[in-house]
């Protein structure tokens, strides 16, 4: 599937925005100090402006942007409606956490806004993880690590950057750092199973069942019905070369996970906590954009058969 | 609306029979099916860098040759793709504005145009790739069955058929109700065990493709192989062979 950057930018600055939203709410309802108002009301704002940011980005690819407000009519069928109602739902439920954390730090209304801005959040990521786990022509999508890997990614990269709000409020990373080297970790081995599950895939269908053939008959293109590429395989045939996946998937593990996990342990120990947090979330986010491309990269669509592809 | 209509047994189920086996893979469907759909009412079909070095541009039916079987006893299966109008359809349910719909009366999947938002993701959700994006307008596009055609009473009776019906020179396309036991489609069916494409993944296609039917003539391999020329004709004809093969 075409990697393209207004999904990559949408699916990473949400996951950001909606992790951040949910440590921010649980961590009021777990008892933030009173000291904490101003870190809270600084972070519901940034996690507002990032995840305006990535679903902005969602519309530049929209053939007809000035319509994109119809994408909220059929959130009875499609998650990419329920998506977009998730998100808009968020908006008013984080700023009255925001609101009411800061007017009356650690008060039962800032809790339990606290609880049910975690989870609106938590349900938007979910909505869009699903858009692409319920995909049946996509394999390495419609199966069942999509939609949790998700949410993982999403409480990990949130994870880094509140620390590194945490540290600047506070001067040290204290919790919330642990909180992004477990989730580093989460997220590293949720990223490996998800290759070798996918790796291990078979593929759904053949070309023979493509074109109605008795399983097993050997079919293979003789002529396309076009010389030169079409939106099909534009948009669904899109191919990366093995061994730069290969390279890409390490530098993936390195960047998104590896680093970030040393870097939030550094700074969880003390050693430059701004720095350190700082670096976190930088490599999270570049390396968490260069395995969203391979997520979309590496996918394979169905309709790529008749092209005589593997999928 | 994109929930999925209501629809009994009863419902008809307005579609295609494609013949494999009589199919000759001369494109007159696919040309018929643009000239008409760029002129009807579903309005211009784009083509984009005509005249230039990479063509490209929307059409609903795509033709593709495969060759099948093995062992030196292949066969050229010429197969055209298009809409399959999904009794299941997952590009319906997908679409977030309502834009695609399947019709309640005829089983029918369509784009409103004037809903669609060009977010693409039908595209995805269609495992025929049957849709195309039209980059000029903004929107997708698709297969309509011919709507303007075959409910038009404007038309002569026998003209109310797909366009890429009406021009197969081969008779290899038809058109009619399969939810009908005795409808010219669903006999044709019957008979020569149509089937469905992809059928794992429970789209449930309405059009059914007739698979190519056993070769009837007997036919030897015309070229021999190297074993039967043997002696010294056989290496006198394989000198020649070569000299001549330069």
């Amino acid at each position: 599937m075409k990697p393209a950057a207004s999904v990559l930018l949408l699916t990473t600055l949400t996951g950001f925005a909606y992790g951040l939203l949910t440590w921010l709410g649980l961590y009021v309802a777990a008892g933030a100090p009173p000291a904490a108002r101003l870190l809270v009301l600084a972070g519901v704002g940034v996690g507002l402006i990032l995840a305006t940011l990535g679903l902005i980005a969602s519309t530049l690819h929209l053939g007809r942007k000035e319509r994109a407000w119809r994408a909220f009519s059929q959130w009875r069928s499609s998650w990419l409606s329920r998506e977009g109602l998730a998100a808009v739902l968020t908006y008013p439920i984080a700023l009255a956490f925001a609101w009411a954390q800061y007017r009356a730090p650690g008060s039962p209304a800032a809790r339990s806004l606290g609880v049910v801005t975690a989870l609106a959040s938590l349900g938007t990521v979910y909505c869009t993880a699903m858009i692409y786990a319920s995909l049946k022509p996509i394999r390495q999508w419609h199966n069942r690590h999509t939609a949790p890997d998700y949410l993982i990614y999403a409480l990990y990269s949130g994870a880094t950057l509140f620390a590194l709000l945490h540290t600047l409020a506070f001067g040290t990373a204290a919790l919330a750092a642990t909180l992004a080297a477990l989730g580093a970790l989460c997220a590293l081995i949720a990223k490996l199973a998800y290759w070798r599950h996918v790796d291990a895939q078979s593929p759904i269908a053949s070309l023979a069942s493509a074109i109605g053939l008795p399983k097993g008959t050997a079919a293979r293109p003789l002529d396309a019905p076009h010389f030169t590429e079409n939106f099909i395989l534009r948009e669904m045939g899109f191919q990366v070369a093995r061994r730069h996946a290969a390279k890409l998937r390490r530098i993936a593990l390195v960047v998104a996970f590896a680093l970030p996990l040393i870097f939030s342990l550094l700074a969880r120990l003390g050693t430059f906590p701004l720095a350190s947090s700082a670096l976190a979330v930088a490599c999270a986010a570049l390396g968490l954009l260069t395995e969203r491309w391979l997520f979309f990269a590496q996918a394979t669509h169905v309709s790529a058969l008749y092209y005589g592809r593997a999928v | 609306m994109t929930m999925l209509p209501q629809r009994g047994p009863e419902a008809r189920k307005m579609g295609l029979v494609i013949d494999l086996d009589t199919c000759v893979g001369c494109h007159a469907c696919a040309v018929n099916c643009k000239e008409w759909n760029t002129g009807g009412e579903a309005g211009i079909l784009p083509d984009y860098d005509k005249y230039g070095e990479k063509p490209d541009g929307v059409w609903f039916n795509r033709i593709h040759s495969y060759e099948t079987g093995s062992d030196g006893c292949s066969r050229t299966v010429n197969f055209p793709r298009s809409c399959l109008h999904c009794e299941n359809p997952l590009c319906v349910t997908v679409c977030p504005t309502g834009a695609s719909f399947k019709r309640a009366e005829d089983g029918i999947v369509l784009i409103d145009t004037d809903l669609c938002i060009g977010c693409k993701l039908c595209s995805w959700a269609c495992p025929y790739g049957a849709r195309e994006f039209d980059e000029d307008s903004g929107v997708m596009r698709k297969c309509t069955l011919c709507i303007d055609r075959i409910y038009d009473e404007s038309l002569p009776e026998a003209e109310r058929e797909p366009a890429c019906v009406a021009t197969c020179p081969a008779k290899a396309r038809h058109f009619g109700d399969l939810a009908d036991p005795h409808s010219k489609v669903s006999q044709l069916v019957a008979q020569r065990g149509g089937t469905d494409l992809l059928e794992e993944l429970g789209y449930r296609p309405t059009n059914k493709y007739l698979p190519p039917r056993r070769a009837q003539i007997q036919t030897t391999p015309r070229e021999t192989s190297g074993a039967a020329s043997q002696g010294i004709g056989g290496a006198l004809l394989k000198l020649l062979d070569k000299a001549l093969s330069r």
